[in-house]
């Protein structure tokens, strides 16, 4: 059917709006989208400042042991209570953000850069080389992640950024297969036939034409992987692959509570409800950017 | 003079864009007699396939908000969704542009022809295939038998909108309605596809609002035509008058503006300048002013309602309904 | 009077040497299938096509879907790689340049497309998109790269002050307009608009039209122009050419193709086309063809259109018709053609 909206001609008296200048104003329209964006940067920056707030709010130091008092409830000084080795809730959770958090988009930047460098190849070449590229994806998701981690974790000590490399090394493969199939679909469009026709390289094509039209997809795929990312560390340091204590993380401090549920709920409840905050957050922030981008809204 | 089959009156249909208030058809009124055709001619957005789609109340997301739409004496516009569902493919039927979409891919064509005649003649499946059958015969599909058996996506696209015509038959409907049927088809098969809604309207004796851009397409095919542009008729009356003197400033700049295949000398085309109207924005006055080569002060402030101007046509236009004839703009 | 006047315009940067020419162009491409994806057949979009483009000719390539002319197209400008036959352009046999050299060219040669959405690179501004083809060849900087892309903004009708705006701002007829400028840029001496009036409104099609008359004038530039409506090709071209199933079926200047055809194909076209006069539409013999075209996949022996054509006759089967000449200009490919 003819939508009159396909008589939108005549000057615009507005000023030039980008791409990106409209989908950044239908996200700040979306409400709980920006509320959620916002709670992700709060945490985010709660956590990069950490020592400030061990400093100056709490007066704690995470690592530090106060046996005598132990099993704390929410209270003073231990503004959410102490665990089973007198250390304060609070600042171990600001900074297992730092850990947790810091993982979390290390991983995002690392199998997003390799993904998409490998769909961009494979999905603008095509033929032997996507072929091969694709075959190798395969593989990689083909291996069963906790056997990868397991045999990661045995041969490297996990600190924050092995940990990030072992779960970006899974997790790549998906982010390839995605960014290929945008470019499989934006390469059909003419401007980028248009763009070899007045001689442009294949390296123009590629960074000035088709890159940022994927980018959009990459941005969703990041935001909603920050939240996949902090469910699996969770996971990972509830098996024992994870991070190791005394350094906190949100989930090795959900997994240190689990022998002390009934006797002290608090210490599971607090990076319960971060984790979920911090996930949910994610994952609505994550789709408010899709819509945002939604080309069927343009 | 007996009522006419098909008597829309005022018709109005409105969309709310994130723009604004976008009123596709405005005040649109025609009437179409059995048996006859008549064709709605008009550029992208100016309203024509609103126009049909409020007459089948299909028009969702957008709402009619005023006038009549009399069939048979009856207001479709009044009348209840299923009251409309008795009407819809089985008095009034239509078919679009892309036959491809029209059908669904999962069933066979056949049977997608013949369900028609169990949902509205009751007829058990077997006789209604066996009338599909012999539908497809007539529209000109070779060895229909076999091909009622095929999957839509296994006709071509000159097949596939002769099936999709004789599911719009298979009710023997008073109206049909043809919505840029040939757009999307080749000039060869367009001419089978025309030469087909010609022989179904004089075998069948089935009235036929024939919905294009293409005024080449009116011209071979329509007794009448509606010109439309920004939701408003601008003209209408006997195809070969339209054509001969046109009466409103925009047919008549059309016609001039296209290039023929049996064009003489040439010479440039007289191109209308300007770029239709936005639909949320139109200019004061008559819609087609700013870009009217015969435009007078009180154009640009009234807007003109559909009046006789010379013995068969109707325009909208205060220039030619006050006697000025239309020449070397 | 008018026509003489474009003839001695077109005289003062003509050659007579073509500038561009095709031998025996081929262009198949594989389809596989099966289970290890081997190649099954092929599909005939091109098959052994001889077309030759004088400078400053426009010269019009008109047929139906799968009949191979915006292959045609893309291909004498190497955009697709033949698969046999050569390329010549200003004499120069380009058919299997590559890299560098083959990029050398591009400047010469340029292209307009037909989906006035698509062909514009909606994250860039409209001045970085006239600009590109400057920036690539390094034609101008700076403020010299300004004044370029201002200019052409005027030239194909548009206000400069739109150089910051964004395509999704304009509408159909004008992002065409863009796209023109942007083909303009390097100066070329060559353009293929393939189907460059199809998507948009009958209303700004003539005004497009005249803007690639006048331009040709302005620019002394020779034209392929590819469309289905043979209105529009009759009107905007010097010569017209006919394809049918992957090949050049008759060629000939466009009144003469339309007063005296020869080939049945071009016949039946020509009767297919509605004339926007109801005296004379309702008054036309009409030739209809039966059927559908056939499958460029495997087309049919001898000659392709014989399947469809009414006056086809056994010899039509076994070989396929030479071109043959019926004027100055004037070829057919027929072995009963119309008198």
């Amino acid at each position: 059917m003819d939508m009159p909206g396909g008589a939108f001609e005549g000057e615009s008296h507005r000023p030039a709006q980008s791409y990106w200048n409209e989908s950044w104003e239908r996200l700040r329209a979306n409400r709980i989208g920006v509320a959620a964006g916002v709670l992700l940067l709060v945490f985010a920056l709660i956590a990069l400042a950490a020592p400030l707030f061990s400093q100056f709010v709490t007066h704690f130091d995470p690592t530090r042991q106060h046996l005598l008092d132990n099993f704390r409830p929410p209270g003073r000084p231990y503004l959410l209570g102490t665990d089973e080795l007198g250390r304060d809730t609070l600042t171990r959770l600001i900074y297992g953000g730092r850990v947790t958090l810091g993982v979390a988009f290390l991983t995002v930047a690392l199998s997003l850069s390799l993904g998409s460098t490998v769909g961009l190849l494979a999905g603008y070449y095509g033929g032997w080389l996507d072929d091969v590229l694709m075959r190798i994806v395969d593989v990689f998701l083909a291996i069963p992640a906790i056997f990868l981690f397991i045999l990661m974790s045995i041969l490297f000590r996990p600190n924050a950024i092995t940990l990030a490399a072992i779960i970006a090394s899974v997790g790549w493969g998906g982010v390839a297969r995605l960014v290929r199939g945008e470019v499989l679909s934006v390469k059909q469009r003419d401007f980028i036939l248009a763009a070899r026709t007045i001689g442009a390289r294949d390296v123009r094509v590629i960074f000035r034409h088709l890159l940022p039209n994927v980018l959009p997809v990459l941005i969703v795929a990041a935001s909603l992987g920050v939240g996949q990312i902090i469910l699996i560390e969770a996971a990972l340091d509830f098996l024992g692959l994870g991070i190791q204590p005394p350094t906190p993380s949100w989930g090795n401090m959900l997994t240190n509570a689990e022998s002390y549920f009934f006797h002290s709920t608090w210490l599971v409840v607090f990076p319960g409800i971060t984790i979920f905050l911090t996930v949910l957050a994610s994952n609505i922030f994550g789709n408010a950017v899709r819509d945002a981008f939604d080309p069927r809204l343009k | 003079m007996a009522a006419p089959l098909l008597d829309v009156q005022d018709l109005r249909t409105v969309f709310a864009t994130k723009e604004g208030v976008v009123k596709a058809v405005d005040g649109v009124s025609f009437h179409l007699d059995a048996g006859e055709t008549l064709g709605i001619v008009g550029e992208s957005g100016c309203g024509k396939s609103v126009t049909a789609m409020s007459i089948m109340r299909l028009q969702r997301p957008g709402r009619v908000t005023g006038g009549k739409v009399l069939f048979k004496g009856r207001d479709l516009i009044q009348a209840s969704e299923q009251e409309m569902r008795e009407i819809r493919g089985k008095e009034i039927s239509m078919i679009f542009q892309d036959p491809m979409t029209s059908f669904n891919p999962v069933f066979r064509t056949g049977w997608q022809v013949a369900e028609p005649l169990v949902l509205h003649k009751g007829l058990n499946r077997m006789k209604a295939m066996a009338e599909a059958v012999g539908l497809l015969g007539r529209v000109g599909i070779p060895a229909p038998a076999a091909r009622a058996r095929d999957y839509p996506h296994q006709f071509s696209g000159g097949m596939r909108q002769r099936a999709m015509i004789a599911m719009g038959l298979t009710t023997a409907p008073s109206v049909l309605i043809a919505d840029e049927p040939t757009t999307a088809l080749d000039v060869t098969i367009q001419a089978q596809i025309l030469d087909l809604l010609r022989h179904v309207n004089k075998e069948f004796g089935t009235a036929t609002i024939l919905i294009t851009h293409n005024l080449g397409v009116v011209a071979g095919m329509c007794e009448r035509v509606m010109v439309m542009y920004a939701g408003k008729v601008v003209e209408s009356g006997p195809t070969t008058d339209v054509f001969a003197h046109p009466k409103h400033p925009y047919t008549w700049s059309l016609l001039r503006s296209i290039p023929r295949l049996d064009d003489e000398l040439h010479e440039p085309l007289r191109a209308i300048e300007g770029l239709p109207p936005s639909l949320v924005e139109l200019p004061g006055g008559c819609a087609f002013h700013p870009r009217c080569s015969f435009m007078v002060d009180r154009c640009t402030k009234d807007i003109p309602s559909l009046n006789p101007v010379g013995e068969t046509q109707l325009a909208a236009c205060w220039v030619t309904q006050s006697g000025t004839e239309l020449a070397h703009g | 009077m008018a026509e003489a006047a474009r003839a001695h315009l077109k005289r003062a940067w003509t050659t007579s040497d073509p500038l561009l020419s095709a031998r025996g162009l081929t262009v198949w491409f594989p389809v596989s299938s099966g289970l290890l994806q081997r190649t099954s057949a092929h599909v005939h979009a091109v098959d052994g096509v001889d077309l030759e483009i004088m400078q400053g000719e426009t010269v019009g390539l008109v047929g139906e879907s799968g009949c191979g002319k915006s292959t045609l197209g893309r291909t004498l400008i190497r955009l697709i790689d033949p698969t046999a036959g050569t390329i010549e352009f200003r004499g120069e046999d380009i058919t299997h340049l590559r890299g560098e050299a083959l990029r050398a060219k591009r400047r010469e040669m340029a292209m307009i497309f037909q989906d006035p959405y698509s062909s514009l690179d909606p994250r860039q501004t409209v001045g970085d998109i006239i600009g590109e083809p400057i920036d690539i060849f390094g034609l101008a900087k700076g403020r010299e790269r300004q004044d370029r892309i201002y200019e052409l903004l005027g030239v194909v009708g548009m206000n400069p002050r739109f150089a910051d705006r964004y395509p999704h701002e304009f509408s159909g007829g004008q992002r065409q307009r863009i796209g023109i400028a942007r083909a303009l840029a390097a100066e070329p001496s060559l353009i293929i608009c393939d189907e460059p009036i199809s998507a948009l409104d009958v209303s700004i099609q003539a005004q497009i039209i005249n803007l690639l008359e006048r331009l040709q004038s302005k620019f002394e530039l020779t034209y392929l122009f590819i469309a289905h409506d043979l209105s529009v090709v009759k009107h905007i071209s010097d010569r017209v050419a006919v394809m049918y199933l992957g090949k050049i079926v008759e060629t000939a200047p466009g009144r003469e193709l339309y007063s005296h055809p020869r080939h049945p194909y071009t016949d039946s076209l020509l009767s297919a086309i509605p004339i926007p006069d109801p005296l004379v539409e309702r008054g036309r013999e009409r030739t209809i063809l039966q059927g559908d075209v056939a499958s460029p996949v495997n087309p049919p022996s001898g000659c392709r259109f014989r399947t469809r054509c009414p006056r086809a006759r056994e010899q039509c089967a076994d070989h396929e018709p030479p071109l043959d000449s019926f004027g100055p200009d004037h070829q057919a490919a027929c072995f009963f053609p119309l008198d």
